[in-house]
């Protein structure tokens, strides 16, 4: 079994039997952003499981997607709680809505990941810009030689739909 | 999918209620506080411990089991189980203590939950739980700072405010309401006033949720006594009648509800569905409610999807008066979570059904027999004239809740 990985002061921990996350994370590490796809429907889910949703097929394969998105909702956490965060507090969680399969297979349906809102450098990214709304991009955060995190960077395309955060 | 109504409308009653001092130290073992709070149920039911044989707990790894809290109060079983879970549990618990009578399979259920929630295990997820190595699903949050129930919550309610324009202030009535509330109540470990400010001017703790709209952190053990309504009619106190239960009901996708929107919805929206046709009434018909509020919107977001108001009108219900001692339909006379102490939602059942009998444990002088003020004024009463249903809306995420229907 591969070490843990420590990050932030915790203990990612990736078995080798990791039947839904260890393919995920080497695929990230390899900087790729992939999704499991069904083989009789097509829809493709997050986070990785062994059976469609939608048609109960046992049958996927993992799925690259592009990483491109729009934050659909967020939190800005002041006060962290994990210790490994309060040297980077405040940090924005952000949920981001990916570009494939939106409002698919139901209107209220979406591939949505949760991840951070990062600077190129992955630290937080400043509370005035973390915006519903707006447009992201992936960027794999590399932790260990079998593991990278997807985090998520602003891009400067334009806004998808109504721009807002918590006003002050 | 309909869930068609089993026909079991006021067949059962909680009979016997009882809990432990709220605190911050309790200085001793859940096993320790669930035999208090159980004997007292036993107690107020005008019960033998020989007359319950079904037990049923809820706890997540923070807890005594059944067969040790049993043992000590000379209980032989002829059903228990231990659940693993924490808010929405125990609605659900009572629906399972009535299949469980109704199955013959036991006569009375006692239900307890016992917490050392702030000495032992915190609830808030600091100290040995955030300590947790993260694997499995928790992969999909935990590595981006996002452990703590606040931290779980506050997307759903930032949507909320984004598609409905709810504000802090409003939802801060909340914790308005369930303070004013708390100053009625002697057992309250906050009983302080405090204003829409207070609120609003306190810490940020995650944004959009400030320090006063997050529940308190606490130990204490708490218990119902769930039997037949026949049983009930020689017992010692006024039968509370079961009109209605719906037990962890859930959204889609309840691995990853984010895949499923709108997030601003929660799951009262399936679980209205269920409880309201077997109850055989509305939420116009109820004159209590207790919306868990692990957070002030909490509270909100299930009494709207419920249908207490319009999807949407949350913030204007909540700020309205309604939910204050002294208006329409009160919420949460105890204080219950954010004021009182935390239970994981068995308080707020407690409360109910005090209310039901007309016996609110205030500061009026007679309140245990049933003799009050309706003095609103810090320090005095907290009992609701005339009331006669009460629901109770368990939580336990966006995605999961509970419902219980009673009238007296």
């Amino acid at each position: 079994m591969p070490q843990p990985v420590q990050y932030r002061g915790m203990a990612l921990i990736v078995p080798d039997n990791d039947s839904e996350w260890k393919e995920f994370y080497a695929h990230a590490r390899a900087h790729r952003l992939v999704v499991r796809k069904c083989k009789a429907c097509g829809l493709m889910r997050y986070p990785p499981t062994h059976a469609c949703p939608w048609c109960m097929e046992l049958g996927w394969t993992w799925h690259e997607v592009s990483g491109r998105g729009t934050i659909y909702s967020y939190e800005m956490v002041m006060h962290a709680i994990q210790p490994g965060f309060k040297e980077i507090t405040p940090y924005a969680v952000v949920l981001v809505e990916l570009d494939e399969q939106r409002g698919q297979p139901t209107p209220d349906e979406a591939l949505r990941v949760i991840a951070n809102l990062v600077k190129a450098d992955f630290t937080p990214e400043a509370e005035a810009n973390v915006q519903i709304g707006r447009r992201v991009r992936v960027a794999f955060q590399d932790l260990a030689d079998h593991m990278a995190l997807p985090q998520f960077t602003l891009t400067d395309e334009p806004p998808a739909g109504r721009v807002w955060r918590l006003p002050e | 999918m309909l869930v068609q109504s089993r026909g079991l409308r006021d067949k059962y009653c909680i009979v016997g209620v009882g809990e432990t001092e709220y605190s911050r130290a309790s200085g001793r073992t859940t096993r320790a506080m669930a035999v208090e709070a159980i004997r007292k149920a036993i107690l107020d039911a005008g019960l033998k411990a020989a007359d319950v044989d079904g037990m049923l707990d809820y706890q997540g790894g923070d807890s005594t089991l059944a067969n040790s809290v049993a043992s000590d109060l000379g209980i032989r079983f002829n059903f228990y189980m231990d659940v693993m879970g924490g808010g929405s549990s125990t609605e659900a618990l009572v629906g399972l203590a009535m299949g469980a009578i109704e199955a013959g399979m036991c006569n009375t259920v006692a239900i307890y939950r016992s917490m050392n929630g702030y000495s032992e295990f915190r609830i808030g997820g600091t100290g040995a739980r955030a300590a947790q190595p993260v694997r499995g699903l928790d992969l999909a949050q935990v590595p981006y700072g996002m452990r703590s129930a606040g931290q779980n919550f506050a997307p759903t309610f930032m949507r909320h405010m984004y598609e409905y324009g709810t504000t802090s202030e409003q939802v801060a009535h909340v914790r308005v309401a369930h303070s004013k509330h708390a100053s009625q109540n002697p057992k309250a470990l906050m009983k302080q006033r405090v204003t829409v400010q207070d609120v609003v001017n306190s810490r940020w703790v995650v944004k959009p949720l400030h320090l006063l709209d997050c529940c308190l952190e606490t130990d204490n053990a708490t218990c119902i006594i769930v039997t037949s309504a026949e049983r009930a009619r020689n017992l010692r106190q006024r039968p509370v009648h079961i009109m209605g239960v719906a037990g962890r009901v859930s959204k889609p996708r309840l691995d990853f509800h984010w895949a499923h929107g709108p997030i601003s919805r929660v799951a009262g929206y399936y679980a209205k569905d269920i409880i309201f046709p077997q109850a055989g009434l509305g939420p116009e018909d109820v004159h209590i409610t207790g919306s868990y509020d692990a957070f002030t919107f909490t509270t909100m977001l299930q009494l709207e999807e419920y249908g207490f108001c319009k999807k949407g009108e949350g913030g204007a219900y909540v700020s309205s008066g309604i939910i204050e001692l002294g208006g329409k339909r009160p919420n949460n006379t105890s204080g219950s979570h954010l004021c009182e102490g935390y239970t994981h939602g068995m308080s707020m059942v407690i409360e109910n059904v005090r209310q039901l009998r007309g016996t609110v444990d205030d500061y009026c002088p007679r309140a245990a027999e049933g003799v009050h003020t309706y003095d609103y004024s810090p320090g005095h009463c907290r009992q609701v004239k005339n009331a006669e249903i009460t629901m109770n809306l368990g939580w336990a995420m966006p995605a999961t809740g509970s419902a219980l229907i009673m009238r007296h």
